[in-house]
């Protein structure tokens, strides 16, 4: 079994400001004595492990998105010949844990086992609610504490074991995250742009002032970019209490969010949504290292064609560099190539996955 | 003197000074506790095995020559967190931004970060090392967990290339000793010093920036004129994991111009 699980992604965003700093511009780093865009490590984190895919990829794809979820746990209980007012209870005990509930409504009986907002369920949330309320109608009994909080407890796990908890107030708690992630950086050196925009006014007929009734200024900029994740797999495996099976369905869902999820900062402006364009998974004991210095010096636009293809070959290089100067650096290796049609993405998953 | 010698490169890196709260700076070379840190992750022990860390703690002597200082690098961070909604408990990160939407408030801080920066650590044994520089050398091969460069979304972007040097006169004789390989493709691996295009993309690493605990003589003969060395004070000798605290300790610092 491989300690370590590698991935290296090459993503090319259109004009975006995915990560702002505090003057709400994109966040930029120097590498090789040039400014390139960054994304930081924990926008990365954010956007993966708050998106719709991670939760759904820890088990069948499509989640659910409801509110009445508690409803149908009621009208399942009542099917089953269960009492009002336990199943009432029993159901609001249940639907809690995934979201606030509503207050009671004078003539909507229901309301209080509504959920306050659209909450999310995964498939494998589905089946534990349903397995859970056909026991408790079998049994003829309330939920226990314990039982209601393994209704979620795959999600909240492998978020833990993935990324880490630090309570500074109950250190006993803190879980030493098992993946790391670095600041995606640019490839290419990078000139952040102004544009400088004005709304009209459509009930101004101009007849007294013909100017804009808004003007503002946004900062962006287009870049390649390359990120990095290690993910300790032995660790994952520890902070998941063994099971190898979760640790692997964690690794797929991670790496599946990697590739297809964008960080969300200013998409109504800017729509810049995309997948990344070449993945390399690697796989091994040795010690970890990112191919960040293949582009130290910078891919340069205007002399290469094709900027993809040679930001790849750039990386393919450098890490056979490594290899052959310091001896192999992974013991087996996996390849997503969009531009050449090489590899898909389930092989990828399944690379990584085991 | 033997020494295990070791190349730490990456493109952002952060050596934490002491600092809890709203600004996070960085020091401009690897502190102590940092190193310390990496050897601990590379041989698995856990930052709560109090009684390993104190071992490896008190077991070794570093020398570090700065080979490029890089740049510093503010980053603006932002950590949203919703308060408390009654008896309802947030199980993910996931349900405190979106079920606590509603609730977020924002923590600000600004965090440094050094790029582009390279540097070499020696580390020597003391009496009771609970590790031979052979075992060191072996786990930063394959380390049990991750290693990075003072925070964990710092990566090593390079091969630590970890070299035992032995029977030196001192940490100078042990800094020149050390084989850099190259690392990037298409350097010439020349006489030991930087390849020239790891040297060119790195700005100038033309002056160098020693530091080393112990006498002022551990590290060079006097040729290198130790009488113009500076001693301070650092508060990065970790004393314990689990309560975060760190000791005093005396370092020596030579600044040498022109690649000596």
């Amino acid at each position: 079994m491989s300690r370590f699980i590698q991935l290296h992604l090459l993503t090319a965003y259109p004009p975006a400001n995915l990560n702002r700093d505090d003057q709400g511009s994109p966040k930029t780093a120097k590498m090789g004595g040039y400014d390139r865009l960054r994304v930081s490590s924990q926008c990365l984190k954010r956007t993966w492990r708050t998106s719709d895919l991670f939760q759904t990829a820890m088990s069948d794809h499509l989640g659910t998105r409801t509110k009445l979820l508690g409803i149908d746990i009621y009208n399942q209980l009542i099917a089953g010949e269960i009492k009002e007012k336990d199943a009432k209870d029993w159901t609001k005990a249940m639907a809690g844990v995934f979201g606030a509930l509503k207050k009671a409504e004078k003539d909507k009986p229901l309301a209080d086992l509504e959920i306050e907002q659209l909450v999310h369920v995964s498939p494998a949330e589905l089946q534990t609610i349903k397995a859970l309320t056909e026991k408790l109608i079998a049994e003829q009994r309330a939920p226990e504490v314990d039982e209601i909080k393994l209704l979620r407890l795959n999600e909240q796990a492998v978020d833990i074991a993935l990324f880490g908890r630090m309570l500074a107030s109950s250190p006993s708690f803190n879980i030493e995250a098992a993946c790391q992630v670095a600041h995606a950086i640019s490839v290419h050196p990078v000139v952040i742009e102004d544009d400088y925009f004005t709304a009209v006014d459509d009930l101004n007929n101009g007849l007294e002032d013909a100017g804009a009734a808004h003007i503002g200024e946004t900062r962006f900029a287009a870049g390649l970019f390359y990120s990095y994740i290690c993910i300790n797999r032995e660790l994952l495996v520890k902070n998941l209490d063994g099971n190898e099976d979760l640790a692997n369905k964690a690794i797929r869902a991670l790496t599946e969010a990697a590739v297809k999820v964008a960080p969300e900062g200013k998409q109504n402006s800017f729509a810049s949504r995309a997948y990344a364009s070449y993945v390399l998974a690697e796989r091994g004991n040795q010690q970890p290292r990112s191919l960040s210095i293949a582009y130290l010096k910078p891919i340069n636009h205007r002399e290469n064609e094709d900027f993809i293809a040679d930001s790849i070959n750039a990386i393919i290089k450098q890490k056979d560099s490594f290899d052959k100067v310091y001896g192999a650096c992974a013991d087996t290796r996996c390849e997503l190539n969009v531009s050449k049609e090489q590899g898909t993405l389930a092989e990828l998953l399944d690379f990584v996955g085991q | 003197m033997d020494v295990l010698v070791f190349r730490l490169y990456g493109p952002m890196a952060s050596w934490g000074e002491i600092a809890v709260g709203e600004n996070r700076h960085t020091a401009n070379y690897p502190s102590k506790s940092a190193i310390i840190g990496l050897l601990a992750a590379a041989l698995g022990i856990a930052r709560d095995d109090e009684e390993k860390q104190q071992h490896l703690q008190q077991g070794y002597a570093l020398a570090v020559e700065v080979v490029a200082v890089g740049n510093l690098l503010r980053d603006y961070h932002t950590t949203q967190v919703p308060d408390s909604v009654g008896k309802f408990t947030y199980r993910t990160r996931r349900d405190e931004l979106i079920l606590g939407k509603q609730r977020l408030g924002t923590i600000l801080s600004s965090r440094e970060y050094r790029t582009d920066a390279l540097a070499l650590v020696a580390v020597r044994t003391l009496a009771n090392a609970p590790f031979a520089l052979a075992e060191i050398q072996a786990a930063l091969l394959e380390p049990k967990y991750h290693l990075y460069l003072g925070r964990k979304s710092c990566p090593l972007a390079a091969p630590l290339q970890p070299q035992l040097i032995t029977d030196q006169a001192n940490y100078f004789s042990a800094f020149k000793a050390y084989q850099h390989k190259p690392m990037l493709p298409t350097s010439i691996a020349s006489d030991g010093t930087l390849a020239q295009r790891d040297y060119d993309w790195l700005g100038r690493p033309n002056d160098r920036h020693y530091y080393w605990e112990g006498l002022p003589e551990d590290f060079s003969d006097d040729t290198l004129a130790l009488t113009r060395r500076q001693t301070r004070t650092r508060h990065d000798q970790p004393l314990s994991r689990k309560r975060w605290q760190f000791m005093p300790r005396q370092e020596h610092y030579l600044f040498c111009s022109g690649g000596a």
